[in-house]
Order: C-alpha cells, then sequence, then structure tokens
C-alpha cells in the first residue's frame, strides 16, 4: 500500500497524464486545491475520464454512486477514497513508478 | 459598391478572416499558396493509407503546439481536429476584425457548415475497441461526435450567445452558411457572425470518395481535360460578416462586402449534379440580380471546381448559361486545386480565397498541369496571378452532393 503522500502524489501524475493538461504539472496541483469548477477547471467528462483511469490504474470498481462531488473535491479527498476502497476490496495500489 | 438592390436590409461586410488548411494555420498562409499557384495537396499521414485506391490529401501540417489563447483557456487536446480548426479559424478572425474575447454578446452568432464533425476522433474510438473488446477507450474522443461541435466549440470559448446554427449539406454547407450569417446579419438578428466551417480528414470520408471512384489519384485538376476526380483536404475558414454600421461605428476596416447570396436544389440525384448546371445556374442569377448587378459586373468567379469530369462540366454548363459568350473571357479559379476539398468547409475557405482576390485585385492561379478541356471553354488562370486592376465584384459557387447549390456575390470594398 502507498502512503498517504505518495498515493497523492501518484494521484495528480494520473490527473495530469490521463486529462492531457498541458501545460501543467503534477506539481503544480496542490493538495487541496479544488479540481472542478475554478480550480483546475475540470468538468463532467474529466469526470469520466478519471473515473476509467482510476478504475484501470488501481484495479477498483468505482460505483456510480460513488462519484460524487465531495469524493472528486480536490486530490486529498481522492486520495482519501482511494485509499478507502483499496482497504476494503484488499488489493494493492500498484507501486509508484513507471 | 453602389445598390439598387432588391429587398431591404443592412449592408454587410466582411471585418475579419480566419483559415487553417494544408498550406498551414492562418490566413497568411494559405494567401501565399493561393498566390504561388503550387498546391499543398501531397502525401499524408493522417490514418494508414496503403490500401487506399490513392494516397494524396491536402492535409493540415502537423503543428505540435496549439497557440496559447487570450480570454477563456483552450484545452487544445480535448479538442477533435475539426474543432481545433474552427476555433483558431475563429481566433484569428475575431483578431483581425477587433473584437476582444471573450465577446460575449447575444447580438453574435455562430453559422457553420460541417460534413464530419469529430469523425477521424470516433473512429479511433471504435478502432481502438475493436482492437481490443474492452479496453475503455478515452470518452472525450466521443465528445465531438456531433457535427455542430465546431461551431459550439467556437461559440462556447468566444462568448457567443446568440444563433450558433450548423448546416450540413455536403459540399455547399459552407456557401449556404455564408447566406445564413448574411441574413442574420442583414435583417437585424445578429451584428456579428461568425461565417464559415471545419472539417477534417477521416478513413470513413477518404475510403467513402474512393470507392466512389470520384478520387483523383494525383493532386486535383480542376477544369484539366485529363481531370480525374477530386482531392480531400480538411481544414477550416471563419469570415466574420457585420453589419456595416456596427462596424464603423466601432471603427473596423472592412475588407469586401457580401452583397447577396442565393441558394437552389437539383433535386435530382443523390451523388451527381444537374448536367446543364440548370440550378446552380439559377441561383447564381438570382444572387447577381438580388444583388441589384448585372452578370457582366462580376470580375471573376472563385468556382466549385472539384476536378471531377461530371461537375467541371455541369457547373461550366450553368455558368454558360448565366455570362454567355463572355465565359470563355472570365476568369476563373479553383481554390480545391491548392488546398483539396474541405467538404463541409470548403465554401467557406474558397469565399475567403474570394475575398483575398478582391482586397489583391488579383485572381489566383489553379495549380495542376495539363491543358484546360477545350470542351469547357474557360478562362482558368494558370501559372501565375492574374492582375485585375478594375474588379468590383466577385461571384463564389458551392455544388453539392444531393445538389445543393449556393452562391455567393462579393463586393470590392472602397472607401468613399
Amino acid at each position: 500500500m502507498l502512503d498517504d503522500a505518495a498515493l497523492r502524489s501518484h494521484l495528480k501524475r494520473l490527473i495530469v497524464e490521463s486529462l492531457h493538461l498541458e501545460g501543467l504539472t503534477p506539481a503544480d496541483i496542490a493538495d487541496d486545491a479544488p479540481l472542478f469548477g475554478e480550480g483546475l477547471g475540470l468538468d463532467s467528462v474529466d469526470a469520466l475520464e478519471l473515473v476509467v483511469a482510476l478504475e484501470k490504474e488501481y484495479g477498483m470498481r468505482i460505483q456510480s454512486h460513488e462519484v460524487d462531488k465531495s469524493v472528486f473535491a480536490s486530490v486529498a479527498s481522492l486520495a482519501e477514497f482511494v485509499a478507502r476502497v483499496l482497504a476494503t476490496d484488499n488489493r494493492s495500489a500498484p507501486v509508484d513508478g513507471e | 459598391m453602389e445598390s439598387s438592390r432588391r429587398e431591404s436590409g443592412r449592408r454587410v461586410v466582411v471585418t475579419g478572416l480566419g483559415a487553417v488548411s494544408a498550406a498551414g494555420r492562418g490566413v497568411a498562409p494559405f494567401r501565399e499558396a493561393l498566390r504561388s499557384g503550387r498546391t499543398a495537396i501531397g502525401p499524408f499521414d493522417r490514418f494508414n493509407n496503403a490500401a487506399q485506391r490513392t494516397h494524396v490529401a491536402g492535409q493540415v501540417p502537423p503543428q505540435p503546439q496549439w497557440p496559447a489563447s487570450p480570454g477563456r483557456r483552450v484545452r487544445w487536446s480535448r479538442l477533435s481536429n475539426s474543432d481545433r480548426f474552427a476555433l483558431f479559424s475563429a481566433c484569428e478572425a475575431a483578431a483581425q476584425a477587433g473584437l476582444s474575447r471573450p465577446l460575449d454578446n447575444r447580438n453574435a452568432g455562430v453559422f457553420f457548415g460541417s460534413s464530419t464533425g469529430g469523425l477521424i476522433e470516433t473512429e479511433r474510438y471504435f478502432e481502438q475497441l475493436v482492437r481490443e473488446p474492452g479496453s475503455r477507450p478515452s470518452r472525450t474522443l466521443l465528445a465531438s461526435n456531433l457535427l455542430c461541435t465546431p461551431a459550439e466549440t467556437v461559440a462556447r470559448h468566444l462568448g457567443v450567445h446568440g444563433p450558433v446554427e450548423t448546416v450540413s449539406s455536403a459540399c455547399a454547407s459552407g456557401g449556404l452558411a455564408i447566406e445564413q450569417a448574411l441574413r442574420a446579419v442583414r435583417d437585424s438578428d445578429v451584428d456579428i457572425a461568425f461565417a464559415g466551417g471545419a472539417d477534417c480528414l477521416s478513413l470513413t470520408t477518404y475510403s467513402g470518395f474512393n470507392s466512389l471512384r470520384a478520387v483523383d489519384e494525383r493532386p486535383c485538376r480542376p477544369f484539366r481535360a485529363d481531370r480525374a476526380g477530386i482531392s480531400l483536404g480538411e481544414g477550416g475558414a471563419v469570415l466574420i460578416l457585420e453589419a456595416l454600421e456596427h462596424a464603423q461605428a466601432r471603427g473596423a476596416h472592412p475588407l469586401a462586402e457580401i452583397l447577396r447570396a442565393a441558394s437552389t436544389c437539383d433535386a435530382n440525384h443523390m451523388t451527381a449534379p444537374q448536367s446543364e448546371g440548370h440550378w446552380a445556374a439559377v441561383a447564381v442569377e438570382r444572387a447577381i440580380a438580388d444583388a441589384g448587378l448585372e452578370p457582366d459586373a462580376i470580375g471573376f468567379i472563385n468556382t466549385h471546381g472539384t476536378g471531377t469530369p461530371l461537375n467541371d462540366a455541369a457547373e461550366c454548363a450553368g455558368m454558360r448559361r448565366v455570362f454567355g459568350a463572355r465565359l470563355g473571357r472570365l476568369p476563373i479559379e479553383a481554390t480545391k486545386g491548392v488546398v483539396g476539398h474541405l467538404l463541409g468547409a470548403a465554401g467557406a475557405v474558397a469565399a475567403v480565397s474570394a475575398v483575398l482576390g478582391l482586397l489583391d485585385r488579383e485572381v489566383h492561379p489553379t495549380p495542376g498541369g495539363g491543358a484546360i478541356d477545350p470542351a469547357l471553354d474557360v478562362d482558368l488562370v494558370l501559372g501565375g496571378l492574374r492582375a485585375m486592376p478594375g474588379v468590383r465584384a466577385a461571384l463564389s459557387v458551392s455544388m453539392g452532393f444531393g445538389g445543393a447549390n449556393a452562391a455567393i456575390v462579393l463586393g470590392r470594398w472602397e472607401e468613399s
């Protein structure tokens, strides 16, 4: 299992790469910055892409009712959600680093 | 131009131009290609065409970066090729017109022609799905699946809150979109219209036209004796159409005037034009008459000129009906010989060429090589630019599959 900081850093890279955010690096995303609307400016199409990317990356299944605004509010909330699901599923996240 | 036109309505001028084509991004490289007489059609790699019957097209050159845009943030990677061509052209045209972005204006509209929308991205989605069942390709590839997305992309990024409409009538779409925009501005529905369109190269259109054997194995040769079909192209073009009074009030400089436009349909065949070009001629006659002009006032014709045996013959027959024996000495050009056939955006990129011709008082040479078909007896400008010192008006013609015809009469703008 990744520790909290490593999971957040992993998620930031996943967001930048899977959503093709030009001119943005993982380091530009603050843990608590809003992902949607004013912050990073993501929208509902990005949310769909992100769900698929998370499912592929972590081998998890995300139910539609789990995709709510509080989960996708920031990298911090997303990391908390991923860690919780992985713990429940008793699965390990892949080792950080490609 | 002086006007004794039928119907009332506001005068409509062009205050900005934008284009993306096989010549590159921007009106400047397009204009340079038009003036050079060289074709931008050639081998291309947008998709694997090894198994196709032909292997040339007018592909927009690959660009590593799309520009940072003032105003609203643009995520170019999210946009389909067609949406990128549309947005780039619209931003270029808006900049030339001196329009600040975003406009946030209800009195502006977008009137676009489209045949493909995000077809190549849709192809990529299904290609991946077929190759790797269950692989869940990016949803973004389907986001531009609709034909209306180029126009909506322009509206969204430029803050256009008036009517946003997409015409899809095959290869006449761009011309028909300009006609709609003209009507909207003339009738005071909007003050400013983004008129034009954008289309992409795709395997579907490329193999479709090839299966019809309508594609030349060489870059297309409009009006030549040995012409053998079209060359497909891609890109976009936007003309800012604006009420003259509105443009003058904000100090914008008119580039040309759109005098009138008219459209008809052959109502005859799925693909073939009516062989005598009868209904194309009716559209042209009506546009010229509504502009308060006689055919003799037209200084040059920006033709539909696809390079297929049937279209060029039908178009010439129709123009002969309008212009009589003068057709043989009336200079004509065919934009498709330079950048290929942009399908739903063809009428738009052709209209940009006509505006440039009026501005520069010249007719562009049509590349392609070979002798002009003696049966057509037209004055196709070849080799170099034809100076037109006294030109006052030009005609741009579009003729689409399904028999759709559009004619636009443009006037040179003279400061008085």
